[in-house]
């Protein structure tokens, strides 16, 4: 006998309870549930232009580790990407596109007219992912006043991103409340 | 118009998770049935809804490139096998007492080593014994009637690995057949 014929003469299936599959199929469901109820919607959410947005969700997401929140892409027929939102922790940031809005990509504006900060756990593990995609880095990593630690990089079209890891938390004058 | 593929569906449910539920649907008892033959009824009833809820969270990953979900299904499910070892064991060991029992004896086939209540709960200790990913490759051809390509894409493995990890497992299960592995297969 062959071996391969030894080894399927050992198959023996099992018998299941008849609910066994919707069973199964409940905690998927269940699971499919609880993701719809982590959907954000922060009350501010800073809009980013860029002239190529398909080109900067890639570069973000390699470089920086942001991800698109893909269900709230909005896309023309043609499949030019209009506007996207990405996450990372408990941020979002809208990437749009220049021009909307009166919003100008500093690659066209020559200038950036401000910087996102951003906070995370290992800043030199970040800045070393940053340096492999190919972020110009605008300020090396370096320690700053009460523990903190910073890089700055600009992204594909020159808006600058600030990382900091031990940044201090904010007391809140309202916890929680929306207005 | 034919229904979407399994790609479809799952690029389909990273904006509307529910319709994940359909590769559950097309799915799941082919599923439940590979997890049962594995380590049993008790445990497959526990770990098919997780398989899918793992398969659910990681869909992102699924290669668009492939019509079938099932290959990468097996694969989410060889690996929650792997945390259930023992009772797949047991389930083996019992398999081969049911085997022998049920064999005729052969006697053309000589008393070399053919006599089946010492032949079966050898070859289940053979498998028992083989590495987990020649073990996996073993079941998945044998049991599950994969062909080499899924098993390829299950395991994540080139198809070449698949080969040669496949003639691996016959070879060690052969040496049973013969003479010289009469007297020793490794025991547990």
């Amino acid at each position: 006998m062959k071996p391969v014929d030894l080894a399927k003469k050992l198959r023996r299936d099992a018998a299941f309870e008849a609910a066994a599959l919707d069973r199964g199929k409940a905690e998927l469901m269940a699971a499919i549930r609880q993701e719809g109820e982590r959907r954000i919607r922060p009350t501010i959410v800073p809009q980013v232009p860029y002239a190529n947005i398909g080109a900067a969700l890639s570069f973000l997401e390699r470089a920086f580790g942001f991800r698109e929140l893909l269900s709230s892409r909005l896309e023309g027929a043609n499949g030019v990407i209009h506007h996207a939102n990405v996450e990372f922790g408990d941020g979002v940031i809208g990437i749009g596109t220049q021009g909307a809005h009166g919003a100008i990509s500093p690659q066209s504006a020559g200038v950036a007219s401000q910087y996102i900060s951003v906070a995370v756990a290992d800043v030199d593990a970040h800045y070393q992912r940053a340096l492999a995609a190919g972020a110009r880095i605008a300020d090396e990593p370096h320690d700053e006043s009460a523990g903190v630690r910073a890089y700055e990089a600009l992204d594909l079209e020159g808006h600058r991103w600030r990382f900091l890891q031990g940044a201090r938390e904010m007391p809140r004058y309202e916890r929680r409340g929306r207005p | 118009m034919s229904p979407p593929s399994d790609a479809e569906v799952v690029g389909r449910s990273l904006a509307e998770p529910e319709a994940f539920g359909l590769i559950y649907d097309r799915h799941a008892t082919t599923l439940l049935r590979f997890l049962g033959r594995r380590a049993g009824a008790g445990v497959a009833e526990g770990l098919v809804g997780e398989l899918f809820r793992i398969a659910f969270e990681r869909r992102k990953a699924f290669d668009g490139s492939r019509a079938s979900a099932l290959p990468w299904l097996y694969g989410i499910g060889a690996n929650l096998l792997l945390k259930h070892r023992r009772t797949e064991a047991r389930r083996l060991r019992a398999s081969a007492r049911i085997a022998a029992s049920l064999e005729v004896p052969d006697r053309r086939a000589g008393a070399a080593a053919l006599d089946a209540r010492l032949l079966f709960p050898r070859v289940a200790d053979a498998i028992e014994a083989l590495p987990d990913d020649e073990r996996e490759t073993l079941l998945l051809f044998a049991w599950e009637d994969l062909p080499y390509q899924s098993i390829a894409e299950a395991l994540e493995l080139p198809i070449g690995t698949v080969r040669s990890r496949l003639s691996r497992a016959r070879a060690r299960l052969r040496e049973l057949l013969e003479p010289k592995g009469k007297d020793r297969v490794r025991s547990r």
